[in-house]
């Protein structure tokens, strides 16, 4: 069953036709990978379906719903979140205020339930806290929490960056080359992580230019070039695929090098 | 002049100011709205203060309606000025200070146009002496004061707050965390727009006569000099800020009893101003007061409970 569909997606930057009419679906409990040369339009897509860019044509449902040109907080909260390539940390801000804020529906940020129910928040923020602690183990980032996250490293804010999509607990997640500036150990276990979520029934989307990891982690692969969807199947399939290596890898690389 | 009068009479002043100062740092200092109308705010609390008790409404009412009507300007205003980049929006709320100055000055029929207008004191009828109703009014100025930063302490430090200080640091990537953004924008333009309502009817009330030339852009800048000396991100700062701006102010007005000044004894506090800036920019730029992160006891009793 198809959780995210994306029919005919069109978009200019001025004369530059960035996708040309990009189609893809991704099934519900899936980890997809997209993957394509630089400039392709990957991170581009990924941008108009959560609505940070607009787009010039076609339509993007999830859940069935028609989420086209939602503003990015509605799309949130239909259970679709979104993890930056290029870490967007709130950066005079603590590791844990960067975590807990990204959690659904707390009581507290609200105007007049700050004031008057702080009971409710600070006990809500009690349980958030389990949660922000589980999330900082599982990310070795424990012993950081205190800290700004401007006084992390680029790999550390990465961490910062998957882990406040993973606080938001989504239905599915669009992830933005999760594991590149991560050392390999803690890229695999990031995808050991996704894999571990995903037979929960949570569903991934997952710019990743890393072959590996798309051949160890990916259930089903979209190839992009020149705005276009290219080639679709599974992983070793469209790696294998002859098209692939003349656009992507160059011709005599090999896959799993 | 009594000196005991003119001490407390500055002391109103910075009680007026504090609450500026802290309307502003709601705004930019823990949501990066750099609003540069402060003065409009703070005027049209004035004017709706003065009209409002010519039209025989009790005090508190009319310190209540100042609230209300500035804030109801201030999501006007933020409605379509929020939607543009922070640059801009300085060039947009600058410019609407100026707007509602050149309109209380033009029009006369509002409130006297450049003769000003007259407030009667709600003091009056208690026969107080100067000090005594100099006294009446700080009381009266340092409650508001009171009330109004308990309010902003209890929201900046709360997931509200967190919100904000989000917004500050990126506020598409709060977006993207399902925070409708400018939601949180309009409220903020709006709670701080009543507090600098607020602050202007106070200060009406105490000098009993307003006149469109007291609200000159140069009242925004100081606000501002007061949360860039005092550290803006935090509540306290402001209080501290403009404690130490109307220091100087005033300081630098008796100086010239005291010691011969080469310049215009007037001058003196601009080039104090200047310098201290210079000062504070180069060794402390987070201001005197450094911004704490929100206070919560869940993550002391956590670290502890995880390290042990």
């Amino acid at each position: 069953m198809a959780i995210l569909e994306v029919n005919n997606v069109v978009k200019n930057f001025g004369g530059l036709k960035v996708l040309k009419g990009a189609t893809l679906s991704v099934n519900k409990g899936t980890i997809v990978g997209f993957v394509g040369p630089n400039g392709s339009g990957k991170t581009t897509l990924l941008k108009i379906i959560f609505s940070l860019l607009d787009s010039d044509g076609g339509s993007i449902a999830f859940n069935g719903n028609d989420i086209t040109g939602l503003s990015s907080h509605k799309i949130y909260r239909q259970g679709l979140s979104f993890a930056f390539q290029l870490p967007r940390l709130f950066l005079r801000m603590p590791v844990l205020d960067n975590l807990i804020i990204a959690a659904r529906q707390q009581h507290g940020e609200g105007l007049l339930r700050s004031l008057f129910a702080r009971r409710a928040w600070s006990n809500q923020e009690e349980m958030l806290a389990d949660k922000v602690f589980q999330t900082l183990n599982f990310l070795e980032l424990t012993h950081l929490a205190k800290n700004n996250t401007g006084e992390l490293s680029g790999g550390q804010r990465k961490l910062v960056e998957i882990g406040r999509a993973l606080m938001a607990d989504p239905e599915m997640m669009l992830l933005d080359e999760p594991a590149a500036g991560v050392n390999p150990v803690l890229g695999k276990k990031i995808y050991q992580k996704l894999r571990i979520l995903c037979e929960q029934g949570m569903t991934f989307l997952v710019v990743e230019h890393k072959l590996d990891m798309v051949l160890d982690f990916a259930d089903w692969v979209y190839m992009i070039d020149h705005g276009k969807i290219m080639l679709a199947g599974p992983p070793r399939d469209v790696i294998e695929s002859p098209d692939f290596y003349t656009t992507y890898v160059g011709e005599k690389n090999n896959a799993s090098s | 002049m009594d000196p005991l009068v003119f001490i407390l009479d500055a002391l109103v002043f910075v009680g007026v100011f504090m609450l500026l100062a802290l309307s502003l740092n709601l705004e930019f200092g823990y949501t990066g709205l750099g609003n540069f109308g402060k003065v409009a705010f703070f005027m049209v609390g004035a004017y709706i203060y003065a009209i409002a008790i010519q039209f025989g409404l009790p005090f508190y009412l009319s310190l209540v309606l100042c609230a209300l009507v500035a804030s109801i300007l201030g999501a006007l205003v933020s409605l379509p000025a929020l939607r543009l980049r922070e640059d801009y929006l300085a060039i947009t709320t600058i410019a609407f200070g100026e707007i509602v100055r050149i309109i209380f000055k033009a029009e006369q029929s509002i409130a006297g146009g450049v003769w000003g207008i007259s407030i009667p004191s709600i003091f009056r009828d208690l026969n107080l002496s100067i000090r005594m109703s100099v006294v009446a009014n700080l009381l009266l100025v340092y409650f508001v004061v009171i009330v109004v930063f308990i309010v902003l302490q209890l929201l900046t430090n709360s997931p509200y707050g967190r919100v904000l200080r989000a917004i500050r640091e990126d506020d598409e990537a709060v977006s993207v965390l399902g925070k409708n953004v400018i939601y949180y924008k309009v409220q903020v333009f709006m709670i701080g727009s009543a507090v600098a309502g607020l602050s202007g009817g106070l200060y009406a009330q105490y000098l009993r006569f307003i006149e469109p030339n007291m609200f000159l852009p140069l009242v925004t800048f100081f606000v501002w000099i007061m949360l860039i000396l005092g550290g803006s991100g935090n509540n306290k700062g402001a209080l501290v800020g403009a404690l130490l701006v109307e220091f100087i102010s005033r300081g630098s007005r008796i100086l010239k009893d005291y010691v011969a000044l080469p310049v215009d004894a007037h001058n003196v506090q601009y080039i104090m101003f200047g310098v201290l800036i210079i000062l504070i920019i180069m060794y402390r730029p987070d201001g005197l007061v450094r911004e704490k992160p929100l206070k919560a006891d869940w993550i002391e009793r956590k670290i502890t409970h995880g390290n042990s």
